[in-house]
């Protein structure tokens, strides 16, 4: 199964889409002209059986590119020439001379992280065009091609553009590869037409409207257009603005290479496409707030991938967690009254408050208030990097204005690219040193009152710089408690009292799945049972990890104080509501309530085509709450409830509108 | 109102010098109100001296370790050890808030009976276990946790008598890298003595064994010593359900875990020094993480002291002054060492009821018995007081009811504040009657 996916996919891959069974329809398409048909088949199988034989495997098997080259390549070959002794050597070669190409230019796109896109089949057509001009016994078929079948249709320039991608110029071919993006994504579409319609009415201001309309290159507005607006861009409208700006370049360039190739006979087919699509990836991809690092199987996917980090993990912001355990209250919070200005104004500090003072008695000794000696915990995993704790706790009405910050740590990310600096320790109450590891939660020293403290508080801030006192930059907290709700990715403010989570390694056994381990439920509708089914444990070639019934894909990850699923493969199924159920499990033994924001895919039915595409045009479109309720062995929410045992692993019973699923003990 | 008449004298201070807390001379530590109820209006109603405890504190306490552990470990349990204070009241608000009971004793056991508290919510405790009392408590359910070899033959003859099998826990003693180590109780982990125990119970075929015990010590400041201890006890349980086919259903750490309070000879504040219920939950159940094998066992505490110590309040006035021949001042109060029988390892937390005019010298603080040994406190600074200035002494909720004696004077009233700041009496003062109560005066001394 996986070598006949493998053969249909390069088809696929040149609509920048990754389903085999279009791949599969693409491929009998590609038979309109059997030509084209065939020596695609021949370019594919030389390429493979040449990857064998110099023992490269891998390479063909990772990346689409080398096959998908060659097959452009066989087509080209096979739209001038028939099928034929000579033209199936010439394929083969040229198949060979495809992979190589694209190699060695993998090796040099590789190191600026470009793709190598359909350049080696853009050379190799050119050098082939070259050599053809020596070889008389080629003989083109041009002059009786015609495509096994065609029919007339409205927007027949547009549907020809779409069939010379396959070197298929019919409306056959355009309308049935149309239907395919359609079928896949809309967003693809919607930037095939905007891009052909930019690209041909542009080019009409320097030229005739009929020529430009009918002109043999405009294929290439509309890759250019998918590619940057759907695929290398995260969609919105920045990017299909940034698309069109580069359909429209392309119009200038294509005109120009027609004229200067053509005075060789060189065909130009996809250059303009490769030149300027490359052109926009590398601007954009040194700081385009949108460009697309995860690229997934459909634009709407690589979306909503997008959104669900920012909207469910709190995207690229710099997290930590709360330096304490129990409830504090914020005594300053970011650009705040008292010290937190200017330079320092990312940082917060924290008191303890009892009926609403921090301190029991009169408040004239350290040991009044409730915050002096509570334990401070490491809010990241990471290094020390610098502390100090000989200075004296002052005592109430006096600070040390010599040394503001105190007794201090600084620990380092384990990514290296932030530092967190906490204050005003206890004397001699840092329980590590530098070049020490400290896990996140671990207890690093207590809360004290030396340097510039009125009172004792635990002071935090991040700073890109190890050096102490130097600038504060944006963080937020990873999670919190206030009253019963918990918080991802926030921040508290000034006088909130707000709680630490703690997490329950219970728990986290519970969710700690191992390949391969295998859930068997039992099905009931109505209190009758219908079915079993069983969910068992795999990891893709990426080493994530889901759940699958078999057809299904329920991706999942275990951090360090959540559980939770962030992308579904698949159709209806028992998994999609296991998804829809429980989200995200936060590793915690508190009746708390949280809320968590499901993709468009998993909640709607028909209508999340539309949305999926109008998401692109407002991102807000996506931030739809729903609410969780978390009780010690229960998350309960508006699509039913899931419920965990004790002691085994997993769900124990799943319950949505009326089934259950009751996990089934294997003793 | 004229300034009173203080008959000067000259006082040697050597510590003049600002310290972290201010100067020496001049701060007075005040606390006015335990719950927002006046001090001196306590000792006006109920008496002086005069025992208060917060059930605010208590709850909050409780909570806060209760917290720190069910969150990190849900399936935990707290049992109230009888022993640390086993005033009716104080054992009800315990059991309210959930806990069940440790008893180390018939009396106890009959105590926790009373209140209500089922034989299967109790745990069994100590080396000395009358045999009838044993017979009553397997009877009842209780959990039985066997401190000697002496022991499982009663229990087996027990077993017999009744012609069932008893489930039962060993109590396990063990080094923890602390210092003293308590070996005097239980069967020895290290020199494999616990594990003769098992094999012992094993080949009766009379006890079932269902849970392991341990208490390391008391007021431990290190909880690192939790960890060393669940350790041990964790690999024991591993071992004992390869070996036995038993299934070890909890683990039982024990007490000990330290109070606010200052031991003598320990110059650090407790702030610094004692650990947090995190930082012990966090020893504790860390362990268990890392060396369990199987199913996880249930966690069971019996903490005391840390639970209650700091919700009990001394009350005491000041019946006279004077001045020793040092030169230091001296101030008898109405309470003393019969009433504080912790006054000899702790450095108490001692307030004032309010402000006091004057600079602070060093003073002593004794009580009323008519012995040399009856000292509060030797060293305070304490601002010139009068008659009738009430002292707080801070923190005496843990075993100092249980084990203060009547001696010399009667013992005082006990009041129990509750959550909406109400003072209640939970105990009478004695009287003669009730000393005499059970006093027998033969005829021919009539």
């Amino acid at each position: 199964m996986d070598k006949i996916k493998l053969f249909f996919k390069p088809y696929v891959s040149i609509l920048f889409l990754r389903d085999f069974k279009a791949g599969f329809v693409l491929f009998l398409l590609s038979f309109l002209l059997p030509s084209v048909g065939l020596l695609g088949i021949v370019a594919i199988i030389s390429t493979i059986a040449f990857a064998e034989i110099a023992g490269v495997r891998e390479h063909y098997l990772k990346y689409g590119f080398y096959l998908y080259n060659s097959l452009l390549v066989g087509m080209g070959v096979g739209y001038f020439f028939d099928v034929s002794l000579l033209s199936v050597i010439l394929t083969s070669i040229l198949a060979v001379l495809t992979f190589l190409i694209s190699f060695g230019l993998n090796r040099m796109f590789i190191n600026f992280a470009l793709p190598i896109l359909s350049f080696p089949f853009a050379i190799v057509s050119m050098l082939f065009y070259l050599a053809s001009l020596k070889y008389n016994s080629l003989v083109t078929n041009i002059l009786h091609r015609v495509p096994l079948f065609d029919m007339n249709l409205p927007f027949s320039a547009f549907f020809k553009s779409m069939g010379t991608i396959f070197f298929l110029p019919y409306n056959i071919a355009g309308l049935i590869i149309s239907l395919i993006i359609l079928f896949y994504s809309r967003i693809l579409f919607f930037l095939a037409v905007i891009g052909f319609i930019a690209g041909v009415w542009v080019h009409s201001f320097f030229i005739p409207f009929n020529a430009s309309l009918n002109s043999f290159y405009n294929f290439n507005f509309i890759l250019i257009s998918m590619a940057l607006g759907g695929i290398f861009l995260i969609p919105n409208i920045r990017s299909y603005v940034i698309a069109i700006i580069a359909v429209i370049l392309s119009v200038i360039l294509i005109d120009a290479f027609v004229v200067f190739f053509n005075l060789y006979l060189l065909p130009v087919y996809t250059l303009p496409f490769n030149m300027i699509t490359t052109l926009f990836i590398l601007l954009a991809s040194i700081g385009y707030k949108y460009f697309n690092y995860f690229i997934k199987g459909t634009p709407e996917k690589s979306l909503e991938y997008y959104l669900s980090n920012i909207f469910r993990f709190g995207g690229k912001d710099i997290k930590i967690n709360l330096p304490f355990s129990g409830k504090w209250s914020v005594y300053q919070a970011f650009d705040d009254e008292w010290t937190h200005k200017g330079e320092y104004k990312y940082a917060y500090d924290f008191v303890i408050k009892i009926n609403n003072k921090t301190h029991q008695n009169e408040g004239t000794l350290l040991e009044d208030y409730y915050a002096f000696g509570e334990p401070v915990l490491a809010p990241i995993s990471g290094y020390v990097v610098a502390m100090r704790d000989d200075l004296e706790d002052n005592f109430i009405g006096n600070v040390d204005r010599i040394n503001n910050w105190g007794n201090y740590i600084i620990i380092k990310s384990l990514d290296g690219t932030f530092y967190v600096e906490i204050s005003h320790l206890m004397k001699n109450s840092i329980t590590v040193k530098v070049g020490d590891y400290v896990q996140m939660g671990q207890i690093i020293g207590k809360c004290g009152n030396s340097g510039y403290s009125p009172e004792p508080h635990i002071h935090i801030q991040v700073q890109f710089s190890p050096v102490l006192g130097s600038k504060t930059v944006p963080f937020k907290f990873m999670d919190y408690i206030k009253g019963n709700k918990l918080y991802y990715y926030s921040l508290p403010k000034k006088d909130e009292e707000i709680e630490a989570t703690i997490v329950d390694k219970t728990i986290r056994i519970r969710f700690n799945f191992i390949l391969d381990d295998s859930f068997i439920y039992e099905i009931y509708e109505n209190n009758e049972k219908i079915d079993e089914i069983k969910f068992s444990v795999k990891m893709n070639e990426k080493g994530e990890f889901y759940f699958t019934d078999g057809e299904n894909r329920l991706y999942f990850y275990l951090s360090e104080k959540m559980f939770y699923f962030y992308e579904y493969d698949g159709g209806k199924s028992y998994l999609k509501e296991i998804f829809k159920l429980s989200p995200r499990i936060p590793l915690i033994n508190k009746n708390i309530v949280y809320k968590d924001i499901l993709p468009v895919n998993i909640i709607k039915g028909f209508e999340k085509y539309l949305i999926e595409f109008l998401l692109s045009f407002n991102y807000n479109l996506f931030n739809k709450p729903i609410e969780y309720e978390k009780k010690p062995l229960e998350i309960v929410s508006k699509f039913g409830k899931v419920t965990f045992s004790f002691y085994e692993k997993g769900f124990k019973t799943i319950e949505f509108k009326n089934k259950k699923l009751i996990l089934r003990n294997e003793k | 109102m004229s300034k009173k008449y203080e008959k000067p004298v000259i006082i040697k201070v050597d510590f003049t010098m600002a310290s972290k807390y201010g100067s020496p001379l001049k701060t007075q530590k005040v606390r006015s109100e335990i719950d927002d109820v006046n001090v001196r209006d306590l000792v006006e109603k109920f008496g002086s001296p005069l025992f208060v405890y917060s059930q605010r504190a208590i709850e909050n306490k409780y909570n806060e370790f209760k917290e720190a552990f069910t969150s990190r470990y849900p399936d935990t349990q707290f049992w109230w050890s009888y022993k640390t204070n086993y005033l009716d009241a104080i054992c009800k608000v315990f059991h309210k808030l959930g806990s069940k009971a440790e008893v180390v004793s018939e009396f106890e056991y009959e105590k926790a009976r009373t209140l209500g508290i089922e034989g299967k919510d109790i745990i069994f405790n100590g080396p000395y276990k009358p045999k009838d009392a044993l017979k009553k408590a397997v009877e009842e359910g209780a959990k039985i946790h066997i401190d000697h070899w002496y022991e499982i033959n009663d229990l087996e003859e027990i077993a017999k008598e009744l012609g069932k099998e008893i489930p039962v826990a060993i109590r396990c003693n063990m080094n923890t890298g602390v210092y003293p180590q308590w070996s005097r109780f239980g069967f020895n982990i290290d020199n494999g003595e616990a594990m003769d125990a098992i094999k012992r119970i094993f080949e009766g075929k009379k006890l079932i064994l269902t849970g392991l015990h341990s208490h390391i010590g008391t007021f431990m400041l290190s909880a690192a010593a939790y960890g060393a201890e669940v350790r041990k006890l964790i690999e024991l349980k591993n071992m004992i359900e390869e070996n036995f086919g038993y299934e070890i259903e909890y683990i039982d750490i024990g007490g000990g875990f330290a109070s606010k309070n200052r031991l003598k000879g320990v110059y650090q504040s407790p702030e610094v020094i004692v650990p947090s219920a995190d930082e012990y939950a966090e020893a504790i159940t860390n362990a268990i993480f890392e060396f369990n094998k199987g199913k996880l066992p249930k966690l069971y505490l019996e903490t005391g002291r840390a639970l209650i110590d700091e919700a009990g309040y001394l009350l005491t006035s000041v019946w006279a002054g004077k001045r020793m021949p040092d030169g230091k001042k001296s101030y008898i109060v109405d309470a003393g060492v019969n009433l504080l029988y912790t006054a000899f390892w702790y450095n108490f937390d001692i307030a004032l009821d309010k402000r006091y005019e004057g600079l602070n010298e060093p003073s002593m603080i004794n009580g009323p018995l008519c012995m040399n040994i009856d000292v509060i406190s030797e060293n305070i600074m304490l601002p010139p007081l009068n008659r009738g200035s009430v002292l707080s002494i801070w923190p005496v909720g843990a075993y100092n009811v249980t084990q203060s004696m009547q001696f010399i004077r009667y013992r005082p009233r006990i009041v129990l504040i509750d959550k909406d700041s109400n003072p209640h009496l939970i105990k009478e003062a004695d009287d003669l009657d009730y000393v005499r109560e059970k006093e027998i005066l033969p005829e021919y001394l009539k």
